[in-house]
């Protein structure tokens, strides 16, 4: 049994699943991360990503052209967004409450949706044409290499612009003054706005870029990784992503290792579906699991640090 | 401003979310259905009136819905009074069903005991299934909510694993348990109708929590704890009890809820994802404004529209799936705090002046 899971994880498909898998996750915690450094809490990502999956498949079937698709499944990801912070920021709904509106729209509002558009139930299926579809990208030389060519080449465009923009975010955040402002509301926004930063103009920015990187994460499902649009589509993975976003400390790079976990995880799940002795909604549940684990574990350790920094602290007044 | 005042306010703030929501249906109505006055009038006016006569039946079903609605409603708040924002309702529920269903098929019992034994199991399973978020929480201050919502998933995930390769009866075509043990049934009140017994069963913990919430010294301290959680540690409550007391009375209400929908309305167990009362629970719970004694209204109207939209896509052919969007846009109407806050500033000015007049004369009388 044992062998047959090594043989199964050592192979390039399977390296090539867990980025795939990863992908939609990694845009999402990014948003997460996002949002949370401005001290707002962006919960409702998966109703996001749900409905602008919808609209970017739409609005690629009405334009024929993905590009067109993914740039819209973008503005309604800024669009609800940024509904989430009028109501949080001006109308003082709790932001939680808000994200879980959105989340309720997200569910059964956008199978409405879609029957409001173009009077189908449930999915895209038959609108699909190849034109929709993000195209898949090999890269030259690195292609031809063994072992990382098939699993780093050939994936969706938007693959690689996830990865990349763990580069951009982390350069947003530590590198630009946008990202010293949206640090230092989420740190202190008494300090912040002392300094004559508008606490408010910075959330919605923030929320706004977190809607824009949710949006592509939901242009990703239905535009590459599913190639139509079901009502079950995003299946939780706006909430792994707020996961994703808590394990990795809140930061871009660890926010991308522990997406790329979820992946490996589910890819595991995947693989292990069809073989003797596995439980496949055992192996489904792993990834949750080993979340809870992964917060708590984080948790135990801050509050271990803390107690440390404290007793020193003593020691030294002593 | 008074406190009559501030009631009639907020009944009129609620109306007008209300409306609000009402309109926006009306538009997406306009839009797609073929007969925009049928679609209404099915929305709105069929859940009780056929024909002009009170619709018995349709009360009976809307007054079925609510009943797993009230559990999760009161549950959340609980949980979301003490500014816990656990959304493990969901998982809990499920589970909660899971147990009590396990129960009401392999153990035998005397017929009053046997649902009595397996909605207090779901009880307990959901009470300790809250315990993980809860403790995480107050043990090493892990996020209540990250934690809650990967539970449902794992519980889903565990229940699904169970009821597929060890409870399942191969006999069926479709995944399901074996059938209920006639002893265990929640018997209807109604014979024929989806009301079961449950419904009372849901009034009373109703009253039961409210009592609890405001008449207990631990729902006073739940609640102080919601306003102002520093200020009720430094007078010296037990914060860390308390918050993990009341997640774990909400994680019971939800499995009871479960185990009384499960044991009621089916007469086997086949949920084969989350059931959904975890959200709606939610709802009823922001539309109650966190009280419990109005947590059967705020149920009542969600259950009201969810058969108002059956009806519409019956009759009308509108999907059912608008209630989503309803009952969203009610949602954050409802829990914005800043909605129509000008109205109220304009209340605040107007009782002022009036009490103002008042005083006048008074002080006027006494100089002289």
């Amino acid at each position: 049994m044992f062998e047959q899971l090594m043989n199964v994880i050592f192979t390039t498909s399977f390296g090539f699943s867990i980025i795939r898998i990863t992908s939609p996750i990694l845009f999402a915690a990014l948003a997460a991360v996002v949002a949370e450094k401005a001290g707002v809490t962006n919960i409702g990502l998966e109703g996001i990503m749900m409905i602008s999956a919808l609209f970017g498949v739409l609005i690629a079937y009405w334009t024929n052209h993905w590009l067109v698709g993914v740039l819209g499944a973008v503005v309604v990801g800024v669009i609800l967004a940024l509904i989430i912070g009028i109501f949080a920021l001006k109308l003082k709904t709790d932001i939680i409450l808000a994200g879980i509106a959105i989340n309720l729209m997200g569910a059964g509002g956008s199978v409405f949706l879609l029957y409001l558009c173009t009077g189908l139930k449930g999915n895209t299926a038959s609108l699909t044409t190849p034109n929709m579809l993000t195209p898949k990208i090999n890269i030259p030389i690195l292609e031809n290499i063994p072992v990382l060519g098939p699993i780093l080449s050939g994936h969706s465009i938007l693959t690689y612009v996830a990865f990349i923009l763990v580069a951009v975010v982390w350069v947003l955040l530590y590198k630009t003054a946008l990202g010293l402002q949206i640090r230092a509301v989420g740190e202190n926004s008494h300090a912040a706005d002392s300094v004559g930063v508008s606490v408010l103009k910075i959330k919605y920015i923030a929320l706004g870029i977190s809607g824009a990187l949710a949006g592509l994460g939901g242009a990703y499902m239905s535009m590459y990784y599913s190639q139509s649009w079901n009502n079950g589509i995003v299946a939780g993975r706006g909430f792994i992503a707020l996961a994703a976003q808590a394990m990795g400390q809140g930061e871009p790079v660890g926010a991308m290792l522990s997406s790329l976990f979820f992946g490996f995880a589910s890819a595991l799940g995947n693989k292990m579906e069809g073989m003797q002795g596995f439980s496949s909604y055992l192996v489904a549940a792993l990834p949750y699991a080993v979340t809870i684990l992964g917060l708590v574990l984080y948790a135990a350790t801050q509050v271990r640090r803390v107690k440390k920094h404290r007793s020193k602290k003593e020691e030294k007044t002593l | 401003m008074g406190n009559k005042r501030k009631l009639m306010f907020e009944i009129m703030r609620g109306f007008v979310a209300i409306a609000i929501a009402i309109a926006v249906a009306f538009i997406f109505i306009l839009i797609c259905a073929d007969n925009p006055g049928k679609a209404m009038y099915a929305l709105l006016v069929q859940p009780i009136f056929s024909n002009g006569v009170f619709n018995l039946n349709s009360i009976f079903i809307i007054l079925g819905r609510m009943t797993p609605f009230i559990f999760t409603g009161l549950a959340v708040c609980i949980m979301f009074s003490a500014n816990e924002f656990n959304l493990g309702g969901e998982g809990t529920v499920m589970a909660g069903g899971f147990v009590g269903a396990l129960i009401a098929i392999y153990v035998p019992m005397s017929a009053g005991l046997h649902p009595a034994i397996c909605i207090l199991a779901g009880a307990v399973t959901g009470g300790i299934l809250m315990l993980i978020p809860a403790l995480a929480k107050i043990k090493l201050d892990a996020s209540e909510m990250v934690s809650s919502l990967m539970l449902n998933y794992v519980i889903m995930y565990v229940v699904l694993h169970y009821l597929n390769n060890v409870f399942a009866d191969r006999s069926k075509g479709a995944t399901q348990s074996y059938p209920f043990l006639e002893t265990a049934l929640v018997h209807k009140m109604v014979p024929g109708s989806e009301l079961t017994w449950g419904f009372i069963v849901a009034i009373i913990a109703t009253v039961l929590i409210s009592f609890f919430m405001f008449r207990t010294r631990w729902g006073y301290a739940i609640r102080m704890i919601g306003i102002n959680k520093s200020f009720s540690k430094y007078s010296g409550m037990q914060v860390g009890g308390v918050v993990i007391l009341s997640q774990i009375i909400g994680g019971a209400l939800c499995g009871m809820g479960g185990a009384i929908e499960v044991l009621g309305r089916y007469g086997t167990f086949l949920w084969r994802e989350l059931p959904g009362y975890g959200w709606t629970g939610i709802t009823v719970a922001i539309l109650a404004k966190n009280n419990p004694i109005a947590v059967p209204f705020a149920a009542f109207f969600i259950a009201y529209l969810n058969r108002g939209c059956e009806l519409m896509s019956i009759y009308a052919g509108v999907p059912a799936e608008m209630l989503d969007i309803i009952q969203a846009v009610i949602f954050l109407f409802f829990a914005a705090e800043q909605f129509m806050a000008k109205t109220r500033q304009k209340m605040v000015v107007k009782d002022t002046k009036e009490e103002l007049a008042k005083a006048e004369p008074a002080a006027e009388g006494g100089n002289a």
